[in-house]
């Protein structure tokens, strides 16, 4: 088992420093210094080597001691008279959380692939030391970080503190055995079971905002929980040890996504982002009775769709309605904010631009278009004809935008509603507010679809190649953030905002049919 | 030795794939795998490599150790398109590879002598995995196969997208090593099975059926079995 580990640990040693290695090879200066002969040097590999692992150790501990501040930050902010029993009240429901959704057991990710499948390591080896890696990582880690935040920070016990520590690695241990349970029984992962997930997840979330009301489960019961969860998590140690069939589990798993039919381990990773739902092949024919031509390529493009298109937006839009919620809460509830949130919605709605920036799904509608539907269609030259791409443009632009609206009128109705709450409102401020987020969310949407149709980012091997892409991006994102700060009230902002998006599609409809039919192709 | 499939069944929903099959394999000889596109020719590889879930049936190995149920590790599945570690170097892969299986590796020979075997040049074995052709890494596929020396190999359409050059490189491959292995060739191409393997097995009407190539060689023969594939679409 210990060599089992020692081999995978080798084998994503030389995979990261070769993976660094290939990055470094296609930088402007360096490729013309390094030949092929680059993987075989031994220094380089080796200084290569201990600078990624400082790093990922790194990595590691900040994202810990990241989640661990963040929720001490909350506390401190929301509870300052209750810092440490607010602290292990939310603590505790995230490691409840985390129980569920965060197995690393029955994940089937490229790296457990190479090494069961591909190097046919003995399945119960890796996993009774996969099992026991976690175990060890997540002790030493936790451990630290909350010695750093706990111990010293919020003064608790050294036993509590251990307490805390114990009962995140079982919940972790005992996550792993149920996860392996419900599998066997029922032959899915239960968190592919997108409302149960949400259920559960906003049912546990939902619990770390008690101490609002305020509502604080007792430390005592905590411990007294711990307890049980430690024994249970004996148990479930002893159960999973046991485990002898782990390598036919992960095959099955594996093929229900399709990892044997595949073309390539490439192409199976990219079909997780762009599978379409079983239950979106069959479309309602009234949906379809009046469309023609683009209309109708569109429209079944979308209805195919239509769980990956709406997935991502209707999440973004469920965060979104749990952070307004919070934000009317602490609008109602402490004044200094409220006074804060009034300035931004009254003289600083500019800062929304860069929040819709990250809201707008326009990247992942682009890419399901590329990977389902571009990367097949752009093989003919037919699709690529002017007045093909402009009649296709406009109907996905509707498509794109429809999409969009979903977390923009979460945004504008819960702008809003922070406005109704403020002293001084108007009508025409609420309007022009809501049109100004809408505005945006236009803007964006047209903004994702002619970089996507002028910079087509991706080669024919569905891999995102072009920088010209990617450096569009990263100018609209700086452009945006620059932007947050300008003071301008939201009865021009939203003149402005539907000026610019007016143009905007005017200035991409010439554009797309004048430079898309070169731009727009397979690379 | 033999590979004994017994009742095998495999539905997809409400779909049936595979039905009540019952077949044998035997040791020294190329089966060629033939039957229409979708009509189950992977799901059956699927089923014997147990990728899923199997309906109902039994596989087992007859060789010098007696009749045993068939393990995985009896199997070595080399896929139509080769799923490699892309950023490991061609020789970093065999060598990992040859460390974690050493123990059970009859013969293992020196690193190079493998590269010989598959005709990979020095030159080519230092360079990452992702930067190899579609033929180079069909040949390391096919390498840690030839080293890992399963009893059964299974090759799901594996020559149909390499060049003429490598397709005979890997034919001459797979003749080499027809000796002490079952091998099942998976393909859709009439011409390619005839000219590579010893027995046809056709998949039509959810079964399996071996047909002695000797006696399809004339063309009235090659008709039979293009009708008895037409037959089963059109059911």
């Amino acid at each position: 088992m210990i060599k089992c580990l020692y081999q995978t640990i080798k084998i994503d040693y030389y995979y990261s420093v070769n993976s660094f290695l290939y990055v470094l090879k296609k930088l402007p200066i360096l490729r013309d210094l390094f030949t092929n002969d680059i993987y075989q040097g031994k220094w380089i590999k080796n200084i290569t080597g201990v600078f990624g692992v400082i790093l990922s150790l790194l990595r590691a501990i900040c994202f810990k001691l990241l989640y661990y501040f963040v929720i001490y930050a909350i506390c401190t902010k929301f509870f300052p008279k209750n810092v440490a029993s607010s602290f292990t009240h939310i603590y505790f429901f995230l490691t409840i959380l985390g129980l569920f959704i965060n197995n690393k057991l029955l994940n089937t990710g490229k790296k457990k692939y190479f090494s069961l499948i591909v190097f046919q390591m003995d399945g119960t080896k890796f996993f009774r030391a996969s099992l026991l890696w976690n175990i060890f990582t997540n002790i030493l880690l936790n451990s630290l970080v909350m010695y750093i935040i706990g111990y010293s920070l919020l003064k608790l016990s050294i036993v509590s503190c251990i307490f805390l520590v114990l009962f995140t690695i079982s919940c972790r241990i005992v996550g792993e055995k149920l996860n392996i349970m419900f599998y066997r029984k029922y032959h899915y992962i239960w968190y592919s079971n997108t409302t149960i997930y949400f259920m559960i997840v906003g049912l546990l979330f939902g619990c770390c905002f008690t101490p609002f009301i305020p509502f604080m489960i007792p430390f005592e019961i905590i411990e007294i929980i711990s307890l049980f969860m430690i024994i249970m998590a004996i148990f479930s140690l002893i159960s999973l040890f046991q485990i002898d069939d782990y390598f036919y589990l992960y095959k099955q798993i594996q093929s229900h996504v399709n990892m044997m039919s595949s073309k390539n381990e490439d192409d199976y990773l990219r079909q997780i982002m762009v599978d379409v739902k079983e239950k979106d092949i069959k479309i309602d024919e009234k949906i379809l009775e009046q469309k023609k031509g683009y209309d109708l390529f569109n429209t079944i493009f979308f209805q195919r769709h239509r769980e990956i298109l709406m997935t991502s937006a209707k999440k973004y839009a469920f965060v979104l309605v749990a952070l307004y919620v919070c934000l009317i809460y602490v609008s109602i509830h402490y004044s200094n904010y409220h006074n804060m949130i009034d300035q931004v919605l009254h003289y600083k709605l500019a800062f929304f631009i860069i929040i819709m920036f990250f809201i707008n799904r326009g990247s992942i509608i682009t890419r399901a278009m590329f990977f389902n539907c571009d990367h097949a269609m752009l093989q003919y030259n037919f699709y690529r004809e002017p007045d093909v791409m402009l009649g296709l443009f406009k109907k996905r632009l509707v498509t794109v935008f429809f999409v969009n609206l979903i977390p923009a009128c979460v945004v504008g109705l819960g702008n809003s509603i922070l406005l109704v709450l403020s002293s001084n409102w108007t009508i025409l401020e609420i309007v022009t507010t809501f049109l100004f987020i809408l505005s945006l969310s236009a803007f964006f949407s047209v903004h994702y679809l002619v970089i996507y149709y002028l910079l087509q980012p991706y080669n024919i091997q569905m891999e995102m190649k072009k920088i010209g892409y990617s450096i569009a991006t990263i100018v609209t994102y700086v452009i945006s953030f620059s932007l947050k700060d300008l003071v301008l009230s939201s009865f021009v902002l939203s003149i402005y905002g539907v000026v610019l998006v007016g143009i905007y599609i005017a200035l991409g409809l010439w554009l797309v049919y004048k430079i898309a039919p070169i731009t727009f192709k397979l690379n | 030795m033999k590979l004994e499939v017994i009742e095998l069944s495999k539905s997809y929903g409400k779909k049936e794939v595979l039905k009540d099959v019952n077949i044998t394999f035997e040791e020294g000889k190329i089966y060629g795998l033939l039957g229409r596109n979708g009509a189950g020719k992977t799901t059956f590889f699927n089923c014997l490599n147990r990728d899923v879930f199997v309906d109902e049936g039994r596989f087992y190995l007859d060789d010098e150790f007696g009749r045993n149920p068939l393990q995985t590790h009896d199997i070595g599945y080399i896929l139509a398109t080769p799923v490699v570690p892309e950023f490991l170097t061609g020789r970093e892969f065999i060598q990992f590879f040859i460390d974690i299986n050493k123990e059970r590796i009859k013969d293992l020979k020196d690193v190079d002598y493998y590269f010989n075997l598959v005709q990979l040049k020095k030159e080519d074995q230092n360079i990452l995995l992702k930067d190899y052709s579609h033929g180079m890494k069909n040949k390391i596929q096919i390498l840690i196969h030839i080293i890992a020396n399963p009893k059964v190999i299974l090759l799901d359409e594996p020559l149909t997208s390499l060049d003429i050059i490598v397709q005979e490189e890997m034919k001459s491959l797979l003749k080499k090593m027809k000796k002490d292995h079952i091998i099942i060739f998976s393909t859709h191409i009439l011409e390619l099975a005839m000219d590579l393997c010893d027995e046809l097995v056709i998949l039509s009407h959810k079964k399996l059926e071996i047909m002695d190539k000797n006696s399809i060689s004339s063309k009235k023969q090659k008709d039979h079995i293009i009708q008895v594939l037409k037959d089963d679409k059109n059911d």
